[in-house]
């Protein structure tokens, strides 16, 4: 027993000597993010501003991510109470965010006022969607639709035309070819549900939604999964998918294709420093690169939009770049035109509980697998 | 020094074992406050979701028992009791479903049976039947993976137990008349029991437990899949309390079962510990070829995912053909070259276990074998009740346990990599134990006595006498334990630290992060480590690993 306790003290007492030696150095050399943004995009940012820091500070920094779904990662920052295990968290809906910010969890984001003011404070119409926190505690760090994914050989197979809208996933020819996440278990799903309760009213909403579920042929276990069982072929399409995992699958080989209908909810994929960190110069450092240029290309390469009128989505013909623009139906950014969006916070977050107690009752303890 | 050790023992099996599994049940009968209520397992059952998934769970418990049986003895029964073209090989191929790791498992049946999968592919392009056939999405899709998977626990089992049936006892029955079924129903099938229940057991808690399954063919109403999904809900306290008390009722229904099971039979039935010489029978050339035509075809069946895992892991963009169309090795580079923790840690995690299990197992089958100290019984039952319990809530109950700082050092148990080697040592320690123990009682008493009567203290009659006596057990129980531990998933999952992640935790990851190929390209070297333990498994024990699981 005895050992174990010393084998245990090790490690902390040379984090203890690596931290005291480090105590000058510009930024700290580790980084940690908790993030339901998928290792797609989160390796890639990490690597890229590891190689940043290395030449900008010469410090080699070791970074990390526990991967974890929007509400798994808000429940461990809470149950951290305020000694986090990481430095910051990333993704999912601003409104838990906020609530973070009320329990004291996140520090403001003190990054130069340059780089705050460069982005706008919100998009969007009627309904505007915040990119930032008016108090400071987030920023928004790329744009992100979430639409609807197919597999163009499955829907041809089916005989009908390619899905455009919300409404062509009702297809009785669709029946149990859709694939789709549950709104408590995904935040995508969750928000997309949202939509549909705010452009139908909450009763015909409802009835649409279990119309959706009549034809869905597999509830998946997390969000991520929906483009891949269409993209490998065994489903013909998928509901509430964020861009870049279809344009993930889309690079990784296969036959998939994107739309991201009228009023498609649009993330600004929100960054905050937690409380405690113990590398929030680090932690900075990292916010700064990723509203950068370079940082923004990250997401540009990979079927993301960036958060500032300033880039737009641009490449070599043939780079990785424009086929993402191809993939997502030509959009560059998304301060190009006027942007839909009928989701409104206020609403979401007030029905929030309403929609998953009823997501239970009504469509996930009576669903049936279609034949 | 011995009384010390012996308390140290306790010590840490009551820390690292009993406090976690008690605070569970604390949480499950405690409100939000801290009062006692009943008030969680009320809404359980008045939750008809909740109560179905509880049914779904125990029939599809049972169902699994019931097919790996029928798969398992016939199996077991050719193995041992026949001679036939082939038969060693077979021997051995029954072995190769246990070493599939979790979750590829299932992604590799996926791709050859899936609705997009080879077979499913091949009757649209050469049949014309256009909408696929759901061989897999569904309970009988859970069914089928795990029976392809568990039956070699039922073989295993009685292959062992039949071996150790002495033949006179069959003879006689033969001498009295009893023949063909008879002699089989009535003293083949008694004398296996033992060996067979103790299979029977493991396979039902084993399907039980497995969340990743039924998730990824899309079945959620079972309640190990209810209870993952809800303890990851953080954010709904409510559904998060639910899901430790779905945890709890999994410990209390392992629990049922094992003493139902050990009621039934004494499932450390060691009183025939000599194997005997079984006399084959040679099987016409007919019926050797129904024989061998029963096995291939298991076999196959059992290779699926083996044959799915492998083209994933190296298929680019595989859709809608019956195998890849492009090659690549860049899954192998990204897990082995770019991100070579997950091996490191499996390697680091697993060792430190063993070497845990070892410190703690062999002293454990020591004072089981040969001593009469207090609370050995509760020792003996602890260390089979671990077997008993469900990952799943051996994880949940280390979240919840050690969740606290310690104090005077200033941080989480669950936030130090050391929890990882720790629940995995606790968890496959019953292995460790059974491989010294076995051993322990075939070394002569006397042989010790010798050694004490020329004045060896114990430890050093035990360290010069006996230990040369029994490495080989202890060795083939280790290497048992480090096999699972690298494989192990369900309770690590829950306590993965950032930079710490095993194998099976890269597996997860990968698959949640969208990238298949990834996890088929970990999961084949996981397949491949196991296959080379279970190579030196056999080599050091020789076929008969039956014991073990029991």
């Amino acid at each position: 027993m005895r050992r174990l306790v010393a084998v245990a003290l090790f490690p902390a007492l040379l984090a203890a000597l690596a931290g005291g030696a480090l105590a000058q150095a510009p930024i700290e050399s580790e980084l940690t993010l908790i993030t339901p943004v998928s290792k797609f995009i989160h390796d890639a940012a990490l690597k890229a501003f590891a190689e940043y820091a290395k030449e900008k500070w010469n410090v080699t920094v070791k970074t990390n991510a526990i991967p974890a779904g929007t509400p798994v990662a808000y429940g461990r920052i809470v149950e951290w109470k305020g000694k986090p295990d990481a430095d910051i968290f990333w993704g999912g809906e601003s409104a838990l965010f906020e609530k973070l910010a009320e329990q004291k969890l996140l520090q403001k984001v003190e990054i130069s006022k340059e780089v705050w003011d460069s982005i706008p404070a919100s998009i969007g119409k009627p309904k505007p969607i915040p990119l930032k926190d008016k108090d400071g505690y987030w920023i928004g760090t790329a744009l992100e639709p979430y639409g609807l994914v197919y597999h163009p050989v499955k829907i041809k197979r089916l005989g009908i035309a390619e899905p455009k809208d919300w409404e062509d996933l009702l297809n009785p020819k669709l029946r149990g070819e859709v694939a789709q996440c549950a709104p408590t278990r995904s935040s995508s799903s969750n928000a997309t549900y949202e939509v549909m309760l705010s452009m139908h009213g909450e009763d015909k909403g409802w009835q649409w939604l279990k119309k959706l579920a009549d034809n869905t042929g597999h509830f998946t276990a997390r969000s991520r999964d929906v483009p891949t069982v269409v993209a490998k072929g065994e489903y013909a399409a998928g509901f509430a998918v964020p861009s870049y995992m279809a344009f993930e699958e889309k690079l990784a080989g296969f036959d998939i294709k994107f739309v991201a209908p009228k009023n498609a909810f649009v993330t600004p994929e929100p960054m905050a420093i937690l409380a405690g960190s113990r590398s929030p110069r680090a932690a900075r450092a990292f916010v700064e690169f990723l509203l950068s240029e370079r940082g923004q290309k990250v997401f540009m390469e990979r079927g993301l939009f960036p958060i500032t009128p300033k880039y737009k989505v641009q490449g070599a013909p043939g780079s990785t770049a424009e086929l993402a623009v191809q993939f997502t139906g030509g959009v560059r950014s998304y301060f190009d035109g006027e942007i839909a969006n009928i989701y409104d916070e206020g609403v979401a977050a007030r029905r929030s509980e309403a929609l998953k107690t009823r997501f239970r009752s009504d469509i996930e303890s009576v669903w049936k697998k279609p034949n | 020094m011995r009384r010390l050790g012996y308390g140290a023992i306790w010590l840490f099996l009551l820390v690292f074992l009993v406090y976690p599994l008690l605070r569970i049940f604390y949480d499950a009968f405690t409100d939000e406050a801290g009062g006692f209520t009943v008030a969680n397992f009320v809404e359980f059952g008045r939750d008809a979701y909740y109560v179905r998934s509880l049914w779904n769970s125990i029939l599809l418990g049972l169902g699994t028992v019931a097919a790996t049986s029928v798969l398992g003895f016939a199996v077991a029964f050719l193995l041992v009791r026949f001679d036939f073209r082939g038969r060693d090989l077979f021997g051995y191929l029954t072995l190769i479903p246990i070493i599939s790791p979790p979750l590829v498992g299932v992604l590799g049946v996926t791709f050859i049976l899936g609705r997009a999968g080879t077979v499913n592919v091949l009757l649209h392009d050469w049949l014309d039947v256009a909408r696929p056939i759901n061989f897999v999405y569904g309970i009988h899709g859970v069914l089928l993976v795990e029976t392809l998977h568990l039956f070699p626990m039922i073989t295993l089992n009685v292959v062992d137990a039949l071996a150790k049936i002495d033949p006179a006892l069959e003879e006689a029955a033969e001498s009295v008349g009893a023949r063909g079924w008879r002699k089989l129903r009535t003293i083949t099938l008694p004398l296996a029991t033992p060996g067979y229940v103790a299979g029977a057991l493991l396979v039902f808690i084993w399907t039980f437990s497995d969340f990743a399954t039924p998730l990824v063919l899309g079945v959620h109403d079972l309640l190990a899949a209810q209870a993952y999904l809800n303890i990851v809900q953080f954010v709904d306290r409510r559904l998060f309390r639910m899901g430790i008390v779905i945890s709890a009722l999994m410990v209390v229904l392992a629990l049922v079962f094992l003493v139902a099971a050990r009621r039934y039979v004494a499932i450390k039935d060691y009183s025939s510990l000599a194997y005997s010489r079984v006399a084959r029978r040679r099987l016409s050339p007919s019926w050797q070829a129904a024989a061998v035509a029963f096995l291939s075809l298991v076999m196959l069946a059992s290779f699926i995912p083996y044959l799915g895992v492998a083209l994933a892991s190296v298929g680019k963009g595989w859709s809608l053909t019956p195998f890849p169309v492009q090659y690549t090795l860049q899954y192998y580079e990204r897990v082995i070259v770019e991100t070579p923790k997950y091996v490191v840690n499996s390697f680091l995690s697993s060792g430190l276990a063993v070497l845990g299990c070892v410190a703690l197992g062999v002293p454990i089958a020591w004072i089981l074998a040969r001593t009469r100290l207090a609370g050995r019984d509760v020792l003996d039952g602890l260390n089979t009740l671990i077997l008993a319990i469900p990952g799943t809530a051996i994880g949940i109950a280390y979240i919840r346990a050690f969740h606290f700082e310690v104090p005077g050092v200033g941080f989480k148990l669950t936030s130090l990599w050391i929890v990882i080697p720790l629940v995995l040592c606790i968890r496959r320690l019953p292995y460790t134990v059974r491989g010294a123990y076995a051993s322990l009682l075939l070394v002569h008493r006397s042989m010790e006595e010798a050694a004490a009567s020329v004045g060896a203290p114990g430890l050093r009659s035990f360290r010069d006498v006996t230990l040369p006596l029994i490495w080989r057990g202890v060795l083939v129980g280790a290497l048992f334990s480090f096999m699972t531990s690298l494989q192990e998933a369900s309770a690590v999952l829950f306590l993965s630290l950032g930079g710490w992640e095993t194998i099976p935790v890269g597996i997860f990851s990968f698959y949640i992060a969208g990238s298949a190929n990834e996890a088929a390209a970990l999961g084949m070297i996981l397949i491949a480590v196991a296959a080379l333990t279970v190579v030196v498994i056999n080599r050091v024990a020789g076929t008969r690993m039956g014991g073990m699981f029991g």
